[in-house]
């Protein structure tokens, strides 16, 4: 897996090497214990600085581009993500989880601005421009949903240092990437997603896997001082179930199988043809990509633009024993490594990839991710509540350097005096440890009702083989009759925290996220007084008030009625300056 | 009692409405209590009122004209009566007022009954060939609104509406048209054949029915009507009638005198303290207690309790096709022969049966292996508790299905327990489950994570599993090492025996008397009864045939639960986290398998997985007597709060009774009947107190010495804690021993506080009544507060400390022999009811041995956080020692 990711590397410094305008894209599939398969799609494509300034775009995509030039943002990262990556059977993550967002969407940007206020200005254009772009509720990253780390995150671009760069983050926890997000993403890149790799990009498939993410990162890449780049960097990974993945898409309900096709333990004495006790499946299942994906690779993408990068557009992570067949049009070429296998894809050709059924096979080596994390929140009641924070250093002799990063709503108050730490060190006793001990910096700031929400980032240094659960209590807030959405009993979403390992050996940091979480707050109960008011209101209009009227008004014929109003006070002074007028024309004696 | 001065003036003017109210004429007067006495009969069971006299097309024949006419005062229900009576009486009257009492008899028996009756029959029955009956006087008030509405008419024709002029005679009609579309129920072509006579009425052609002024004014003069009845409006009188000459004008003296007398008699009340500070509040107590246990036995009528229904909708039960069937049952068959095969092995070496059914590690590594191999994670936690010196220790083991596409913020949990509650081995309900996860985990519908907890006894595993997912757990239950989101409902199965069943039993008691939504109630019966055809029953109701006695033994069973407190099942130990569980049990020999169980339960995850928010949007409140039927809580919550009432009222008049010193002349006659029966025999003596005390109107501002009764109050309930501690805390052999000790001690205690209260400076009489003020007044407080939280728990409560409202000191001019005897008899009386006396009469009934019973309660403290203990030994126990108490100063 490592070497997957390192190549995928040197990928992208021989992209930057060749500093003109180029598109790039390939797609790496490797499977997975027990029966997942990654698929992970990248597309790359390059324009010269110069040119990005002069609107003159060929690979880079327009929209995207009048965008950036219009919110003055000079490096992009979007993310779409749903599921969870299960760490536990599948290793450490694709790209170190550097081309991953937390479960929603997650939007980070440098934007170049002299102060503050014009930097959050650009922003909210940035984020309005891009919510109408991708079909995403981007326009609800506001001011309490904007944060602006201090350590979290690092440019990945090559920036002047001439330029004044603020750094702003949003996440939207609760929105749910689909096939809308997917179209306008596969629209910016040069094929759309008619050929190519893109061409197996399809919803129904996309959205069905356990895991997926899309990214979209745009950076400007310098190999000289005045020989810059910007660079789109689009991935879309993948973990399908194979076996899901397989059903016909005519009948995906997973039916009881006959009861003469059940693989069953024959051995066990209570063996009949009515009793089994199920065997599970052993060997490796068989899957192509047809069968995965609804539908065949249909040729390279001709934009591409040499035919020596063509030839990794396909590769396979798969252990060199197992058999795999290819279209007889594609070029193979073996990997030294002996896991990677690649195939260059014929033009305008159906591609297909068969990797057959056999017993057991070797595992490709999946690495082990640095660092466990997990996050819920615990206590219960509609006042208060605790968020624990459980990590896991899994290796025996080194030390885990990182940065806990995490952005809480307004309507969630923590008390950070309650931060307390717990550790279990290899000996497995549980003990109380001093923050500071774990806790090498803080950057705190705390939020303000209603206008932003809190910000916290620790710098933590976790022992070899140690387990820290940190613990905080905290406050729910009492939310206004208004600001309740129309599900506010599911309870309100809280953004994942991310997490930044450092990596020396690879210069690159590690990215991981934990899972969002939903927080219950103190809930009116909406339908009772609607109720209570609309029909009560309604029968005492309509019934009482006909009734009432009936029963009480006098009727009285008309020349009754004057000669009542005569008598109210209106209708005396009425007569009185009627009489007045009369006199001042002169009328009174006549009238007398 | 200074009368409230400074209350602001009221909107309108209550003494004109009275005024109005005593100034009814006599038919009107008739008319109301005809439709109050109908309706008062309609309680009885035997004799249905409605089917006797309502106007039903095909019943009509020669021998039952009768009920042509009786229709317009027979009601269906106290809603019907009470608005046709709001709206009829001020018709009636302006009629009655209008054209004299005897006409009014004349027209409304005869051809204001019979013709709306004949031409709604006419029409019904001939044109429309169907048989709709018809009851209520709101024939009469249409018939009214329409005679109106044509005099209106004839002197204002039209209304305007813009440009338009509408008919003044249409009111009526538009009357009519809003009341259907407004109320369910009411017959539009009742009302509207009732118009039309109306019409013809305000017409003039049905005058000839009236019968001549000349007959009228013989009868009347014959009869001597005027002298003879009240209220009666002449056939004199009858033009002034309208605009009201004013009441008592036109009467000859004395024949209006009765509304006079009766205020004056309210008026002798009001200057008569005695009866109002002391036998009143006897009298309104009393009637709050028995009204409370009244209004509970009406619960189970139609009339009180409501259907159920499918508040949230986004359940949609039954909407799916279970696909849990065909090889899926061979897969249950190899798992289950697979535990019993490792039973077996168990059992070998074990003489004993029962040893081997517990849950051995080698059954766990199985369920374990199994649920690994279906591809869910599997995690184990251990648990210890330690109770009333028994120790309880297990492993939950639980696997999690992650949702295919969810990201672990919502969750349902199903849950099967090695033994059942009856601690019967749950073998089938094992394997069922197990089937079901590995089924599940193929599914990729779901948007919850499913976790599968099978904890090894249904008492202490799923609380110590609970706790540590909320991380809430005590330190010698284990922390769990995999979690997943909110859990959003729970499921517990529940399949001991090897046949086949008839039913479903649902358990739904929470710990504390909690209760699931009622959606997830209804969404199991409906998935179990309307998909599956399989019958539900409740709280061991193994026959239900909706009988009253039936749906009352139901709420009653339901009652005692709840009001005990404990938790009847694994789902009790969720309800304190606000997640809706149920337990399902099988029950009965009959021909539903495992896999019907295990559609019914696929049914209800599928539901539960549809949901977008919380289960919040039916009752958390109720009280079920049918599957189908429930009382909420506006109903009968009055209950409970009038029996805490009781205390409440009789706590504020003892209260302000001390302010005065009473003379001890009338004070005698009053105050000597005692004991709890005393309210019978002061009702008795009502009479003489009266005048003995209207002539005493002598009584002086006391100064209330406070101190000493406080701190007694304060006091005892603080002394509660002691026997809440010990019985809590005590090892389980010595809990008998431990009743009987404190049902001596109680005995002994009130005398002892009795007579240390005598020795004090202050008179007795005023500290007795304070202290019983004072302790009267917290328990109303606590167990109206309860009656909210655990409605049941304080209506027994409540019943029991209810002869504590009635005891009081006897004073010491009583002859002392009958003091002794009196107040011996009363302190015996009072023993039978204190807690620990209950406890063993409980016991002894339900057939239990007391250790049993407190075993399980220091139990249901340590584990579950019942607190009905609490309840018990510092609400109750406090409130009865200050009873004994009082009663016991009369000996000193």
């Amino acid at each position: 897996m490592n070497t997957f990711f390192l190549l995928s590397l040197i990928l992208v410094a021989l992209s930057v090497g060749s500093a003109a305008s180029n598109y790039h894209e390939n797609l790496h599939l490797q499977p997975l214990p027990p029966s997942n398969l990654l698929a992970s799609f990248n597309f790359k494509s390059n324009t010269t600085q110069s040119s990005f300034e002069k609107q003159h775009f060929q690979y880079f995509p327009r929209a995207l581009g009048q965008i950036l030039q219009h919110a003055n943002t000079r490096e992009l990262h979007l993310r779409f993500t749903s599921g969870r990556w299960d760490s536990e059977s599948w290793g450490s993550r694709p790209w170190n989880g550097a081309k991953e967002g937390g479960t929603g969407v997650e939007l980070w940007a440098w934007i170049e601005a002299p102060d503050d206020e014009t930097a959050f200005s650009k922003w909210i254009t940035l984020t309005q421009s891009l919510s109408g772009l991708f079909c995403a509720s981007l326009n609800f990253i506001d001011s309490t949903r904007t944060t602006q780390p201090v350590v979290s995150f690092d440019p990945a671009g090559d920036h002047s240092p001439s330029e004044n760069l603020h750094l702003l983050h949003g996440t939207l926890p609760g929105e749910v990437v689909c096939t809308e997000n997917l179209t306008p993403f596969l629209k910016l890149l040069p094929c759309k997603g008619k050929a190519g790799v893109a061409s197996l990009l399809d919803g129904h498939k996309l959205f069905d896997a356990a895991w997926q993410s899309m990214s979209i990162d745009v950076r400007p890449v310098c190999s000289g001082p005045e020989e810059c780049l910007v660079q789109v960097d689009q991935t879309v990974d993948i973990v399908l179930d194979i076996e899901r993945s397989k059903r016909p898409r005519g009948n995906p309900i997973p039916r009881p199988i006959p009861g003469d096709k059940l693989v069953c333990d024959t051995s066990k004495s209570y063996h009949t043809r009515d009793t089994c006790y199920p065997l599970e499946q052993t060997a490796e299942q068989g899957w192509s990509i047809t069968e995965l994906f609804g539908r065949s690779i249909s040729g390279s993408c001709p934009l591409t633009d040499s035919e020596s990068s063509n030839e990794d557009a396909v590769c396979l992570h798969i252990s060199p024993v197992r058999e795999v067949r290819s279209s007889p049009d594609s070029v193979e070429t073996k990997w030294t490594n002996d896991f990677t296998r690649c195939f260059s894809l014929p033009p305008s050709i159906p591609f297909d990839l068969t990797v057959p059924e056999q017993a057991s096979a070797a595992h490709v080596p999946l690495d082990q991710p640095v660092l466990h994390a997990e996050r819920t929140i615990v206590g219960h009641g509609q006042e208060r509540g605790g968020m624990r924070i459980i990590f896991n250093n899994p290796s025996n002799e080194k030390s885990v350097d990182f940065i806990y990063f995490e952005t809480l709503p307004w309507f969630l108050r923590p008390y950070i005096h309650t931060l307390q730490a717990t550790m279990t060190g290899p000996d497995g006793i549980r003990r109380q440890v001093p923050t500071s001990e774990i806790i090498k910096e803080t950057f705190y700031r705390p939020g303000v009702d209603r206008e932003r929400g809190t910000q916290l980032e620790l710098a933590l240094s976790l022992p070899p083989a140690s387990t820290v659960t940190l613990t905080y209590d905290f406050e729910k807030a009492i939310l206004r009759y208004t600001e309740y959405p129309p599900d506010a009993n599911r309870g309100f979403n809280v953004a994942p925290a991310v997490i930044k390992v450092d990596a020396p050996q690879t210069g690159r940091p590690i990215y991981l996220r934990t899972t969002s979480l939903l927080l219950p707050l103190p809930t009116p109960d909406f339908s009772m007084p609607y109720n209570v008011i609309i029909l009560t209101s309604t029968v005492i209009a309509l019934a009482f008030g006909s009734i009432f009227n009936l029963l009480v008004r006098r009727f009285v014929t008309a020349d009754e009625a004057v000669a009542l109003r005569a008598q109210t006070f209106r209708g005396r002074i009425g007569g009185k300056i009627v009489a007045l007028r009369d006199r001042i024309r002169g009328k009174s004696s006549k009238v007398e | 009692m200074a009368s409230p001065a400074a209350l602001p003036p009221l909107p309108f003017n209550p003494s004109r409405v009275r005024s109005y109210v005593l100034r009814l004429p006599l038919f009107t007067r008739l008319v109301v209590l005809a439709i109050i006495v109908f309706w008062l009969l309609e309680f009885q069971t035997v004799w249905s009122v409605v089917q006797w006299g309502a106007l039903i097309p095909d019943e009509i024949g020669l021998s039952t004209m009768y009920r042509l006419n009786t229709y317009p005062v027979i009601h269906t229900g106290f809603f019907h009566a009470f608005i046709n009576l709001l709206a009829l009486v001020p018709l009636l009257e302006r009629f009655e007022a209008e054209h004299g009492t005897l006409t009014a008899i004349a027209l409304f028996i005869g051809p204001l009954s019979t013709f709306p009756a004949g031409i709604y029959l006419l029409i019904e029955k001939f044109v429309l060939h169907s048989n709709t009956s018809v009851a209520g006087a709101s024939v009469w008030v249409f018939l009214l609104l329409g005679s109106e509405s044509i005099r209106t008419f004839k002197s204002n024709p039209y209304f305007s509406l813009g440009n338009y002029k509408i008919p003044t005679w249409t009111s009526p009609l538009f009357a009519c048209a809003v009341v259907w579309m407004l109320v369910s129920n009411t017959s539009v072509l009742g009302h509207l054949s009732a118009v039309l006579i109306g019409y013809l009425l305000g017409l003039g052609y049905l005058k000839v029915f009236v019968p001549p002024e000349k007959i009228l004014r013989w009868i009347e003069g014959k009869l001597n009507l005027l002298g003879r009845l009240p209220h009666y409006v002449s056939v004199d009188q009858k033009t002034y009638g309208r605009f009201g000459v004013l009441p008592t004008a036109g009467a000859p003296g004395g024949e209006r005198g009765t509304p006079m007398s009766f205020m004056a008699a309210l008026r002798n009340l009001r200057n008569n303290p005695k009866f109002l500070f002391v036998r009143l509040p006897y009298i309104l107590s009393f009637l709050c207690v028995v009204a409370g246990v009244v209004w509970l036995f009406l619960l189970p009528l139609d009339d009180y309790s409501r259907k159920t229904y499918i508040s949230e909708n986004a359940l949609l039960p039954g909407q799916v096709h279970a696909y849990f069937s065909g090889s899926e049952q061979h897969i249950f068959r190899g798992y289950k022969k697979e535990l019993e095969g490792l039973l077996g092995d168990n059992a070998g070496d074990e003489v004993q049966e029962q040893k081997s059914e517990e849950r051995t590690p080698v059954i766990s590594d199985k369920i374990q292996s199994i649920l690994k191999a279906a591809g869910l994670k599997v995690a184990t936690q251990g648990y210890q508790y330690t109770s009333s010196g028994i120790t309880h220790e297990g492993e939950n083991i639980y696997a999690i299905i992650q949702a295919p596409r969810g990201d672990a913020t919502e969750a349902i949990v199903l849950v099967a327990a090695w033994k059942t509650v009856d601690g019967e081995l749950n073998l089938n309900g094992v394997s069922l489950a197990l089937t079901l996860a590995r089924y599940f985990k193929r599914w990729s519908l779901w948007s919850k994570d499913i976790i599968f907890v099978f904890p090894p006894d249904s008492k202490s595993g799923t609380q110590a599993w609970i706790d540590a997912y909320h991380d809430m757990q005590p330190p010698t239950v284990q922390p769990l090492p995999l979690k997943s989101g909110a859990l959003q409902g729970g499921l517990v199965i529940e399949y001991p025996f090897n046949h086949r069943f008839e039913n479903l039993h649902i358990v739904y008691d929470g710990v504390n008397g909690q209760l699931p939504n009622l959606d997830l109630f209804n969404t199991a019966v409906s998935i179990s009864g309307g998909q599956m055809g399989i019958g539900t029953r409740l709280q061991e109701m193994w026959e239900h045939n909706g009988s009253y006695e039936k749906r009352l033994q139901t709420m009653l069973r339901g009652m005692v639960k709840q009001g005990f407190g404990y938790a009847t099942g694994a789902h009790s130990s969720f309800m304190p986290y606000h997640i809706d569980a149920i337990t399902l049990q099988t029950q009965g020999n009959g021909w539903q398998d495992e896999m019907a169980l295990g559609r019914t339960v696929e049914g209800l995850c599928r539901s539960l997985n549809n949901l977008l928010e919380h289960l919040h949007q039916s009752f958390f409140f109720y009280l079920l007597m049918q599957t189908h039927r429930f009382v909420s809580i506006g109903t009968y919550l009055p209950s409970a709060m009038l029996i805490a009432g009781n205390f409440t009222i009789m706590a504020i008049s003892i209260w302000l009774r001390t302010g005065y010193y009473e003379n001890p002349k009338s004070s005698d006659t009053a105050a000597a009947p005692q004991d709890e029966k005393s309210e019978k025999a002061q009702l008795a003596a009502k009479d003489q107190g009266v005048v003995a005390v209207a002539q005493q109107p002598t009584e002086k501002v006391a100064e209330r010495q406070l101190a000493l009764p406080l701190t007694l109050v304060v006091g005892l309930h603080l002394l509660g804690l002691i026997p809440l501690y010990i019985f809590n805390n005590l090892s389980h052999d010595t809990y008998t021993l431990a009743t009987f000790t404190s049902i001596a001690i109680n005995a002994a205690l009130p005398l002892l506080v009795s007579l240390l209260l005598s020795r004090t400076p202050t008179t007795t009489q005023q500290k007795a009544h304070l202290i019983k003020s004072l302790s009267l007044l917290l328990l109303g407080l606590f167990l109206s507060t309860l009656a909210t939280l655990n409605f049941s728990l304080s209506f027994m409560i409540g019943l029991l400390c209810a002869p504590l409202s009635f005891v009081h000191r006897i004073t010491p001019e009583t002859s002392p022999g009958l003091r002794y005897a009196l107040s011996l008899s009363g302190l015996f009386f009072l023993n039978l009811v204190s807690p620990p006396v209950v406890l063993l009469a409980g016991c002894a009934y339900y057939g239990v041995s007391v250790e049993t019973v407190l075993t399980e309660a220091a139990f249901g403290w340590d584990v579950w956080g019942m607190w009905t203990q609490v309840v018990v030994w510092c609400v109750w126990w406090p409130a009865w020692v200050v009873g004994g108490a009082v009663v016991g100063t009369s000996m000193f």
